[in-house]
Order: structure tokens, then sequence, then C-alpha cells
């Protein structure tokens, strides 16, 4: 399913003295099946994009294709319901929208307006729990007695019911520890690599986007920067540098390695084979 | 160094549930110390312990002052915190007027109250945020903002409940800097978190799981327990956890704070 923007400009308050211009001219095609990351600083137009994705706002010039949808200023949207079927949008803090006092009702609430019967009502919310590696015995406790990672699962199971060809999370990681984080690497894995969905990440997490994805959007200052698999860009140090975006600490070591000592060791994944590397080179 | 926050057998439920049996505490003036737990561990209810937002048993002292009914709002005037979702905080229409706020509310006169604003802006280099509209900026934005409210009342005590969420790592760090500059003045910070890369500053760390304090200490201290982290779902910061593993392959004899000098030490 095909997600991609043509000149999109987005301007909030256009023709008013509080005019701001979020996103300039950006042409982007996010990769399906994988794990796409937008990365960038504060304020770089992240959330912007991701919200014209879905026609939660709408382009004040260019298009954005998801799928045969256009969204753009000129031809609305004329089924929005199927549109947010294809992308569910996982917003900050997700567990803070709940107001059911069943895990059950609170999935349930976003399927009442697309006409399911009851039985396959029924079953998407027992698939979707599962996709996110709750059982049944979830569906009639109370989602706000439940832990800070439990709520999370809950809040993404709720948009999983839909099943979505496209999962955004924005800043997912946002009041999450250590145990849940790693419980989320392994969730968005499984979605891409059992069900096949493609995944757009927006975080400042740097090593978490790191360790996720396989193609990285840099923005800054609403505009595309760079795009290209992790090694190309978050392999960069010195582009996100200049970008004002932090290193992932794997790379910022044997870049530090590099600097300081002029050995240049390969690019590495994570801790384990980093460690490898150096015994390598320093013994 | 003498106690700036003591709690002596506090005893504390909430909705039915205990989180604090026997709960004994104690931070020094001066400090810079990090708590960190996982989710549920306790650490934002001790946060609300201390500025007296939860009335509980047992002795809670801050600033030499018994909280109680009478002196909690006095209490409260010497702490500075810095919440976790800061949208919830904001009241003005521009950030300038934000920080000008609490000021106003205690009788400042004009001109303290612009330098106060002026002098918090530099510091922590949101001056071109002064004339934006707060529920406008992006979160790291947000956070940086509520931190500067909290800060620009000069208080004794500066509480950051996962403050740092959102804010760029880089970023972060200035920040953290800028705080360490404060506490070498002698704002005393606590700054829970359950981001470990945060540990790294600061002079003492607090582990905290299942409403107990598991383990308390220096900095350094601490970070060398290795299993008090691995045994409460925890992270060690990055360096940490890399130098670690390095001394056990011999290439380095303890662990390092800094990525700097890891690389110096491994390559002599």
């Amino acid at each position: 399913m095909e997600i991609k923007y043509n000149n999109v400009t987005y301007v909030y308050n256009d023709k008013t003295p509080l005019k701001k211009v979020a996103l300039k001219n950006i042409n982007l095609t996010f990769k399906e099946g994988k794990v796409n990351a937008l990365i960038g600083t504060s304020g770089s137009g992240k959330t912007t994009l991701i919200e014209l994705m879905n026609s939660l706002l709408v382009p004040t010039k260019g298009e954005v294709i998801v799928d045969k949808d256009v969204i753009s200023a000129k031809s609305r949207i004329k089924n929005i319901n199927a549109l947010r079927r294809k992308v569910g949008i996982v917003f900050q803090f997700p567990e803070e929208q709940f107001f059911n006092l069943t895990v059950k009702k609170e999935i349930e609430f976003g399927l009442i307006s697309f006409n399911y019967r009851i039985s396959e009502k029924e079953k998407r919310i027992s698939d979707a729990l599962k996709m996110v590696g709750l059982d049944d015995s979830y569906l009639e406790r109370d989602p706000f007695k439940l832990s800070n990672g439990e709520k999370r699962k809950v809040a993404i199971a709720s948009i999983l019911v839909f099943n979505p060809k496209i999962i955004v999370f924005d800043e997912p990681t946002i009041g999450l520890d250590y145990d849940s984080k790693k419980n989320l690497i392994k969730l968005i894995r499984l979605l891409k690599n059992r069900y096949n969905k493609t995944i757009i990440i927006i975080s400042h997490d740097i090593d978490f986007v790191h360790s996720i994805s396989d193609y990285v959007v840099l923005l800054d200052n609403g505009q595309v920067i760079l795009t290209g698999d992790k090694y190309d860009t978050l392999g960069n140090p010195d582009v996100l540098k200049r970008f004002n975006l932090p290193v992932p600490k794997v790379i910022e070591f044997s870049y530090k390695v590099l600097k300081n000592k002029g050995i240049k060791m390969g690019y590495r994944d994570d801790l384990n084979d980093l460690l490898k590397d150096i015994y390598r080179y320093a013994k | 160094m003498e106690n700036i926050i003591e709690f002596k057998n506090v005893n504390f439920s909430y909705k039915d549930k205990q989180i604090f049996k026997d709960f004994n505490l104690n931070i020094k003036r001066g400090s810079f110390t990090s708590i960190i737990g996982p989710n549920g561990s306790g650490k934002s209810t001790l946060m609300k312990l201390i500025v007296g937002l939860y009335k509980a048993e047992g002795e809670i002292i801050i600033d030499n002052v018994l909280m109680s009914q009478e002196t909690y709002k006095e209490i409260r005037g010497r702490i500075g915190i810095v919440f976790e979702n800061p949208d919830n905080q904001f009241v003005a229409e521009t950030v300038m007027d934000e920080l000008a706020f609490a000021l106003e509310n205690m009788n400042y006169d004009k001109k303290e109250i612009k330098e106060r604003v002026k002098e918090i802006g530099k510091l922590l280099d949101i001056e071109s945020l002064m004339e934006k509209e707060p529920h406008s900026l992006s979160g790291g934005q947000k956070e940086l903002v509520s931190l500067a409210s909290a800060l620009v009342l000069k208080p004794k005590i500066l509480i950051l409940d996962e403050a740092m969420d959102m804010i760029d790592n880089n970023r972060r760090a200035d920040v953290l800097n800028v705080l360490t500059n404060l506490n070498n003045l002698g704002l005393t910070v606590i700054n829970i978190t359950h981001n470990s890369e945060e540990l790294l500053f600061g002079d003492s760390i607090i582990v905290m799981n299942g409403g107990e304090i598991k383990d308390q200490g220096p900095t350094k201290e601490l970070l060398r327990k290795e299993k008090l982290f691995k045994n409460n779902g925890l992270e060690l910061p990055f360096v940490v956890d890399l130098s670690y593993k390095l001394k056990y392959y011999g290439l380095v004899d303890d662990i390092v704070l800094n990525m700097d000098e890891l690389v110096n030490k491994v390559w002599k």
C-alpha cells in the first residue's frame, strides 16, 4: 500500500497573523512492509507530517497519496472511515484517552461506526489483544488498573482492531520503562514480520530508532533533509550532528574511536557486536 | 551535610493499595539525586508526598519543617516541581506570561519579574519562544517552558518527575548540565526518571521498586552494582554497560562514566 507525499506544504493558520509554515514542499515515499522512522528536532514538522496521512490535516499545497486515496485541498476524501481503517495512528500517551470501564469496551469503541457483526467484532477484539501479547483474560479487566506497559498495549490493540495496513506510532517510548520498551520493540518486529504491516515511527529516542528501523527520514525545519537505510543515515554522525540530532550510542563510540585514535571500526548494530570489534581492535 | 528531605516510618495507601510501608528516606541538602525505578515503583507517589499533595502517616520533614495541614503550603513554596505532562500546567497565552504568572501571584514588582523571566529564558535557551503560545509548542519545548516556570521562582528544591522524556537527547544533556550548575550554586535537585542515561548526571542515585528503596548511594558506587539494576528491571547507561563488559575482558579495570574517557582507557 503506497504512501507518497507529492510537493506537500502545510501552513497552520494560513492567511492570518499567526501563520506558521510547518512543512515545505515535501516529496517522500515510505517503504512498504518496513519500519520507517521519522527523526528531527522538536518542532521540525514530524507530527504534522503524519497527521496529513489520515486526513486529520489537509495539505495547504500538494497531495498525499495513501493507496488509492488522494488527500489534497482540491479533492476531499469521500470515505474518511475507509482511509482511517488503512492508517492507524497511535498518538503520544494513547492510554490517557481511555474512558471505558473494561478493556473489551475500550477496544470495541473504535468499531462502533463500522457496523461489524457481533461475532466478527468479538473475534477482531480477541485477535487484536493477541497481537499485542495479551490474552482474553484481559477483556473484562479495568484498563485504568493495568500497568503502564499493559495500558500502552491495550491502546495499540484498539488501533490494531481495525486491521490497518499502516501503523503510525508517535513517540511510542515516552513514559515506558526499560522492560516495557523491550516489549514494544518485540511487538513492532512482530507486526512487521508476521503481520506484514508498514510501520512509521516518530521518535526522538535515537537508540530506540536505531534498534528498530529499516528506513529513516530526517526532517529539519519542515523539510526532508535526508532519506535512506539506517546505515546511511543513523550511521552518519556528521550529518546527525549538523542537524543537532543525537547519535546512536553504538555509532557514537565507533565515531569517537575514529576521531580520537584513528581506528576505523565497522558499522555495528548493537552493544554485543561492538564489544567483539573493540576486543579485536584493542587487543 | 544535613538532610533537606526526611521520611520517618511513613505509611501510605492509595485506593486501598498500600504503596509505602514503614518507609524511610534521607536526601542531603545541596545534593543532585536521581531516583530510578520501573513503572509503578512508587517514584511519582514519593514526589507527591514530598510536596504535600497526599497525606501520609508518619513524619515527613522538608527543609526542617514537619509536613502538616498548617505547613504544607509553606513547604510547597520552597519546592519547584516539573511534571511529566506539561500540557496540564499552562494557563497563560504566551510563554513570557506563563513564566511571569507565578511571580505576579507572589507580588513581585514588574521590574524584577521582567529580569527574572529574561534570566531564565537565557539560562534554558528559550528566548525565541517567549512570544509563543505554550500549547502551540512541541513536546520538548513545552517541557523546557515547564522547567523554566519552576526555576523562575528560585526554589530551594527542584523535583523533576520524568520531566525530560520528550526533550531531544542532546538538549536533555544541555538541560542536565544547567541543572548541575544550579546544583553547584546550592539548589537541591531530585530527578525522578526511568531513563538510565540521566543517571550520569548528579551525585547520588536511589533505586526504587515496589514501594521500597532497594539501594541508595553515590552515583559511581551504585552504577557498579550491575545485578541491582538487572534484578529491578533497569538498564545501565550505555557507557557503564559497555565498560562493565570490557572490564570482564580485562580491557578496563573499573566502570567509566564518560565515553571519551572509556576510549582513552581502552586504547592507552
